[in-house]
């Protein structure tokens, strides 16, 4: 498998090439690279709580960044994760709120289901135009993440509106304590065993079943998926129900987790992020574990460095952007390589 | 109105070309051609799928660059693929596929693409519409102008790419296969309009397939075969279509005595495979079916011959469920699955050799294990648990390939490293696997050498031999008369004709055509 140690090698270069380049931006700007970079290293990994945080966001870049990589395996780019992950936040407030007495597990448990059928929901209808009528799944997704960020909006700053809160952005009432399943740190076992159980069964689903590689066989070549009796129709709705579903999930793990309440607008990249760190993971299930790790370091860090260094928060974003441009343009130039004239090479 | 013709240009042929030869690669598209059509008149250009036309009219039009030989045209010789000098000479091409753009109204689209002297920049909309008036007079008048392309019947965009053609005073029309998406009113017009151009004094040369249309419709035919001049220009009073078939499929070849094969030992009489009365919509490129009744009966092999485009590709559609029927059934082993999904059919022992096999057959970027392992993919689980080890898979796909002496280096290779023939091997070992009950196989060894070819010929016949029914679809004569039991013959979506051993070359051929019906 030297492609796909090739594939690894070539990008962690653009990676570093990243890294080089902002560094270079921020000495053009007079800042102190050095203790930038240093920085960064304090607030993903070394700092007091910086480990537990950069774990805390990598949780729903991971959840949502599965299903990126679900849909790609069978050739969709559903990248409306965000609206995705907004709808199943606000599905799970909604009912926690509306069942406040209830004993904790099972609200929770019924939140978390609502929250998936919120982003499975979310999903299906671009999948059921794109599969149905060819409609271009990254224009409706996109759009239906405008929605779902509205629904957001509405819901914060409406009906689910705290009365008594002081903040200058609208937010919810908090959940009763009882219904977190972490600590404001955002992480505990269960949110990690959630998340690890996660990543196995959509490797198993991926990798070790007929119809995770009858996915494959869908996005590598539909025509010949339907040639060879596979229901691609069928296949297509699946894949778009399973990334909405898992980034409802995603959008449950926030609430009882790390937030406890949904502000208008919270984590507005996570989802688009997600993608970033699906193509940084190669579109694999572990790479896309440890690509989500990275970027969680790294918010942890854009997070954490106005405490340390004179740096405006969004110099970092700088970073990220710069790891997103890169990695889009390598694997926009393979796919022209691969479906270009060119494609009569042979392997790559 | 007089055909204008100066004392100068009498007698020189308004085409002419000498010695054309032209190969892709080690495909010989042309050779030797060499061709004279006189002024103002109808010449067709006839002959096989791949036969050599459409590069011919490339050529003549300067769309192509001839390896030897030159063109002239009205007496003025023509830089080797140079289109502007052959459109200055007043040529001018309809192609195959339309080509004007579907969201543009008729006005803007020949004031876009035709190159009609005397264009501004910018109009206003009745200018535009005053300057197309006149030419669209026969194809519904001004109302048609701000038609859009798209929401044009076919016959009316196909006189649209007339006037286009015509808009720059063109005195040589060439239409590439004009009639293949027409409907028989629709040609009948069509031919009306070339006369009234040759009355204008217009040379036009057509390439079309069917014979019954030649007769219609040209003053003189050439036959093309195998990329050479094999007959003509002759005029049409002089050859008839008896020799015209004769010429356009060859001479007898060994194939033609027609040996027949003897039925498979002791299989006993069942009918594998039934369309009754089926009938399908029509495509973008091919006629739906009308009605079709066919059977194949374990151990037998029926060909279906036809020009390309006349139904094929909707008949083996319908078959493995990727198209609807509108009327009809079909039946698998006796079981009726006009309703089935192709999943179900598959199941049922249905296997297919898809007419493009790299872009229909195979998957070229995915792993050959998993192009291999596809049906397995559909098959019914056997098992609880529904996780697959990957290993097995794998190792079964390298069985299956070895015994089809696929040759490759490892299982996860993507599919498009293989050569032609090797792909095909590949197909056939997932397709061929046990559980075939009847095998579909659509133009099985286009563009194989020949090995390759008389490898997936025996595998054919070792399906008959070993009881299986075979539905072999292809446009190679020879091909089919070697191996098939019975011949079929399809024509505009219908079953014209049928025929067994001994074949005649003649009478398949005047069906395919349509000479015969």
């Amino acid at each position: 498998m030297t492609g796909g140690l090739q594939r690894v090698a070539s990008t962690i270069l653009l990676v570093g090439v990243s890294f080089l380049l902002t560094a270079l931006i921020l000495w053009v700007s007079g800042y102190r690279v050095g203790d930038v970079f240093s920085g960064v290293i304090q607030g993903s990994m070394t700092a007091t709580g910086a480990a537990t945080s950069s774990i805390r966001w990598a949780i729903p870049l991971l959840l949502i960044g599965m299903g990126v990589v679900i849909g790609f395996r069978a050739g969709f780019f559903n990248i409306g994760g965000q609206g995705q992950f907004y709808v199943g936040a606000c599905s799970a407030l909604v009912v926690t709120l509306g069942w406040r007495g209830g004993p904790a597990p099972l609200v929770v448990l019924c939140g978390t289901l609502a929250a998936v059928i919120a982003g499975l929901t979310w999903s299906l209808l671009p999948g059921y135009l794109r599969v149905r009528f060819g409609t271009d799944e990254v224009l409706t997704t996109l759009m239906m993440s405008f929605i779902g960020a509205l629904v957001l909006q509405y819901l914060t700053a409406g009906p689910l509106r705290n009365p008594s809160g002081t903040g200058q952005t609208a937010a919810s009432e908090r959940i009763p304590e009882a219904f977190r399943i972490t600590d404001s740190s955002g992480v505990s076992a269960t949110v990690l065993l959630l998340v690890g159980g996660v990543a196995v069964l959509v490797w198993l689903l991926l990798e070790r079943t007929r119809f995770g590689l009858a996915m494959t066989l869908v996005g590598r070549n539909p025509t010949m998926a339907r040639w060879q009796g596979v229901d691609v129709r069928r296949v297509g709705l699946v894949n778009f129900a399973l990334s909405g579903a898992l980034a409802g999930l995603a959008g449950a793990v926030e609430l009882y987790g790390p937030a406890g309440r949904l502000v208008t607008g919270f984590s507005p990249e996570v989802g688009f992020t997600a993608v970033v760190v699906a193509l940084v993971g190669l579109l694999s299930v572990g790479g896309t574990v440890v690509a989500a790790v990275f970027f969680g370091g790294l918010q942890s860090a854009i997070l954490f460095l106005p405490i340390v260094t004179d740096l405006p928060p969004p110099a970092l974003v700088l970073l990220h952007g710069m790891v997103a441009f890169l990695v889009t343009v390598k694997f926009r130039a393979v796919r022209l390589r691969r479906t270009g004239p060119a494609s009569e090479a042979p392997t790559g | 109105m007089t055909v204008p013709s100066s004392p100068a240009s009498a007698g020189v042929p308004a085409v002419r070309c000498r010695s054309l030869g032209v190969s892709f690669g080690s495909v010989r598209a042309l050779h030797r051609v060499s061709l004279d059509l006189a002024p103002g008149r109808i010449h067709a250009l006839v002959g096989q799928n791949g036969a050599g036309k459409t590069t011919l009219a490339k050529v003549l039009g300067g769309l192509q660059a001839p390896d030897t030989g030159d063109v002239h045209i009205a007496g003025r010789e023509i830089p080797p693929g140079d289109v502007r000098a052959a459109r200055a000479a007043g040529l001018a091409m309809v192609h195959q596929h339309f080509s004007l753009p579907p969201s543009f109204t008729v006005a803007e689209a020949l004031e876009l693409t035709a190159a009609r002297p005397g264009g501004r920049p910018l109009y206003r909309r009745n200018e535009l519409h005053r300057r197309w008036r006149d030419d669209v007079a026969e194809i519904g008048g001004e109302a048609v102008l701000s038609t859009r392309i798209r929401d044009l019947p076919v016959e009316t965009r196909q006189s649209l790419e007339i006037v286009r053609a015509m808009a720059a005073d063109a005195r040589i029309l060439m239409l590439d296969e004009p009639t293949a998406l027409l409907t028989p009113a629709a040609i009948d017009a069509l031919f009306e309009r070339l006369r009234r151009l040759r009355e204008d004094g217009v040379t036009i040369l057509v390439v079309l397939h069917k014979l019954r249309e030649v007769a219609a419709v040209a003053d003189t035919v050439s036959v093309l075969r195998d990329g050479e001049l094999v007959l003509g220009p002759n005029e049409m009073s002089e050859v008839s279509q008896g020799r015209l078939s004769d010429a356009i499929v060859g001479p007898a070849s060994q194939a033609d005595r027609a040996v027949g094969v003897e039925a498979a030992p002791g299989a006993e009489q069942q009918t594998l495979l039934e369309l009754a009365r089926v009938s399908s919509r029509a495509s973008a490129f091919e006629p739906g079916l009308g009605g079709i009744d066919l059977s194949v009966e374990a151990g037998e092999i029926v060909g279906i011959a036809g020009v390309e485009g006349n139904g094929q590709r909707s008949l083996v559609s319908v078959i493995a469920g990727l198209n609807a029927v509108t009327e009809g059934s079909v039946l698998l082993g006796g079981t009726d699955v006009t309703r089935a999904p192709p999943a179900r059919r598959r199941r049922r022992g249905l296997r297919l050799v898809p007419f493009d096999r790299n872009s229909e057959g195979i998957s070229r970027r995915a792993p050959l294990w998993l192009n291999q392992s596809a049906l397995r993919l559909i098959g019914r689980r056997r098992r609880r648990l529904p996780l697959i080890s990957l290993r097995q898979y794998k190792r079964q796909a390298a069985t299956e390939m070895d015994q089809w002496r696929v040759r490759y280096d490892a299982v996860t290779q993507p599919a498009e490293s293989l050569s032609g023939g090797n792909v095909q091997r590949l197909i056939l070992s997932r397709e061929l696997a046990p559980g075939l009950q009847v095998l579909v196989a659509a133009q099985p060894t286009r563009g194989l050498d020949f090995s390759a070819t008389s490898f997936v010929r025996r595998s054919l016949r070792g399906l008959r031999d070993a009881g299986a029914g075979v539905l072999l679809v292809s446009s190679d004569l020879d091909e089919l008369f070697e191996l098939s039991d019975r011949v079929l013959v399809i024509y505009g979506g219908r079953i014209v004709a049928g025929f067994e051993a001994p074949y005649e070359r003649r009478a398949v051929g005047d069906a395919m055509t349509g000479a015969r019906r």
